[in-house]
């Protein structure tokens, strides 16, 4: 019998090992060659560069530019979809009649991709005809129509919004599943010791859903970090590269600029970048596996 | 007035800002999908009549139907092939003992966390070498590859909840290992393959960034591509028939996820404790 392959767990792994690894092996091995050579717009490696094209990723004032608003970017949405998931979670969590169909409406968003969810904004957010106007201005909020996306100082904003409504789903998702973890009892024992709401809160919820907001931040924002369709949908970055995160950078130095020298430098230091966050991950998720 | 019925007054209080912003977006494209072209430059909300006859002219003024087709192709073939060869490496994940077995685990978790994003100048490399540019195959396989760390992981950890004894029993009767695979073990787990398969589906169907870049020509375009290339970069833009594809690509998509995005949940979950 163990003769067979298909007791042979190295066999069984094998295809599937090797495809996943090639994917990622063979395209990082080109990257790290050109990102340490000249290269011309058309991909042909000219000669060994040393580190000047990290070097002229960095002097690039639009790398910083995208580099500071991706910080923003990540952060914004990251903190904003775990403010807004938490109590969403919280009453979803309560039972509730139409409790199903809310739950349904709330991850709606998760399922739609998000190049239409952007188009669908870029849309409604446009300064002359697009529905957000019209609706305030119906409502009475605005008199004069904003125009949205012609200016970094409200389609920046506009973008965190719509990323943050895209994320809050699986967000949500993790925290109800922490909130379910957490045994009834527990709750009606602090409220006959006579705690109030607040600090079955603070001194219950908060605690046990430790490890389940630290998953829920890593995970968010390793996507976040990666999000490219609403920026590109919406604005490509636009007007003027001012509302370029690192992705959409990467994009434009690579296909737009023929930049392939930088863009590669710039694309192994962001998978760096990630591999990091991707390792604070499995070390959280590997500790709560021991747990 | 009963406990539980003034908390759902409470809780759909609460919610109702929530789902109106939620619903705002599918109100746009759904008004604007079946206004009449005249009157989709107006900023109104409603439409003078519903013109249903949109969603017909759609489909050849926006090439719908070849870019659906693609879509479908891709994502069915790249499922198939992520599926064919994740099912026998979550099932030696959840069933064998090996020395490499932790180092497996760990690569799927790390390479499950690495988008194509950052790697998409080596994939254009890796396209251009294999010769398949602006072939929908590229995609295809880029699909399939990236999705192999998710659709392993999602399995083993349903294929963990399978007992053991069946096989066993099988074994015992003298069934080599292939047969009780296939005839004990691959019956059983057909739920979890599905909803795995689903889920690959639907990453595939969605996917925007390596199809943007390996698909350059109209006819390999799948659907994000072919509604994006409706809006981007040109002066006038079919704003209803642009949301009437939209609505017609995303809603059919958008059920079966939020049909089933708890069985995501439940295998990421388990996958994550066992």
């Amino acid at each position: 019998m163990n003769r067979s392959p298909f007791s042979n767990p190295y066999v069984l792994i094998l295809p599937g090992f090797l495809l996943s690894a090639f994917i990622i092996l063979w395209p990082l091995v080109q990257l790290s060659q050109l990102s340490l050579s000249d290269v011309s717009r058309f991909g042909q490696i000219r000669g060994f560069a040393g580190l000047e094209n990290y070097i002229s990723v960095f002097s690039d004032p639009d790398f910083l530019g995208a580099l500071w608003r991706t910080l923003i970017w990540t952060v914004g949405i990251v903190v904003g979809s775990i403010i807004t998931a938490l109590p969403l979670a919280i009453v979803l969590h309560q039972d509730f009649y139409g409790r199903g169909l809310a739950r349904v409406i709330i991850m709606l968003p998760w399922a739609v991709s998000l190049t239409m969810t952007a188009i669908v904004w870029r849309w409604a957010l446009n300064g002359e005809i697009g529905m957000l106007n019209s609706a305030l201005t119906g409502l009475g909020i605005i008199d004069t129509n904003i125009q949205w996306l012609a200016q970094a100082s409200t389609a920046f904003p506009m973008q965190i919004m719509i990323g943050i409504m895209v994320s809050v789903p699986f967000t949500v998702t993790i925290f109800l599943g922490g909130l379910s973890s957490i045994p009834d009892d527990l709750y009606e024992a602090a409220r006959l010791e006579g705690a109030g709401a607040v600090q079955l809160f603070t001194k219950i919820t908060l605690p046990l859903i430790r490890p389940f907001l630290n998953i829920a931040i890593v995970l968010n924002t390793i996507y976040v970090f990666n999000s490219f369709p609403i920026i590109w949908a919406t604005t490509q970055g636009g007007p003027a590269n001012s509302t370029d995160i690192l992705v959409t950078y990467l994009y434009k130095l690579g296909f737009r600029f023929g930049k392939l020298g930088e863009a590669s430098a710039l694309s192994i230091m962001m998978f760096a970048l990630l591999l990091l966050f991707t390792l604070v991950y499995v070390a959280l998720a590997m500790r709560g596996e021991k747990e | 007035m009963s406990v539980k019925w003034k908390r759902t007054f409470w809780s759909w209080l609460f919610l109702a800002p929530f789902v109106l912003l939620i619903l705002f977006p599918f109100a746009v494209m759904f008004v604007t999908a079946v206004k009449p072209a005249t009157e989709v430059l107006e900023p109104t909300w409603w439409p003078s009549e519903l013109v249903w006859r949109n969603f017909l002219t759609m489909w050849e003024a926006t090439n719908f139907g070849p870019a659906l087709w693609n879509s479908i192709y891709v994502a069915v073939v790249s499922t198939a092939i992520a599926i064919m060869v994740s099912i026998p490496a979550a099932y030696a994940l959840s069933r064998f003992r090996f020395a490499a077995k932790g180092f497996f685990r760990q690569f799927l978790l790390v390479s499950q966390m690495l988008s194509p994003m950052v790697l998409v100048i080596g994939l254009f490399k890796l396209v251009v070498w294999l010769g398949i540019l602006d072939n929908i195959n590229s995609v295809v396989f880029v699909y399939a590859a990236f999705n192999i760390a998710f659709t392993v992981w999602m399995l083993q950890s349903y294929f963990s909840t399978i007992p053991k004894d069946l096989e066993e029993a099988a074994w015992m009767e003298g069934a080599n290992p292939f047969k009780a695979l296939v005839k004990v073990f691959l019956p059983l787990a057909v739920p979890a393959i599905s909803v795995t398969a689903i889920f690959s589906f639907i990453n595939a169907w969605n996917e925007f960034v390596i199809a943007l870049t390996m698909l350059r020509r109209q006819e390999v375009y799948t659907l994000p591509i072919q509604v994006f290339s409706l809006v981007a970069g040109r002066y006038t833009v079919e704003w209803h028939h642009v949301m009437a594809a939209a609505l017609v690509a995303t809603i059919p998509v958008a059920i079966i996820f939020a049909w089933l995005q708890r069985y995501l949940v439940r295998g990421l979950a388990i996958g994550a404790v066992k």
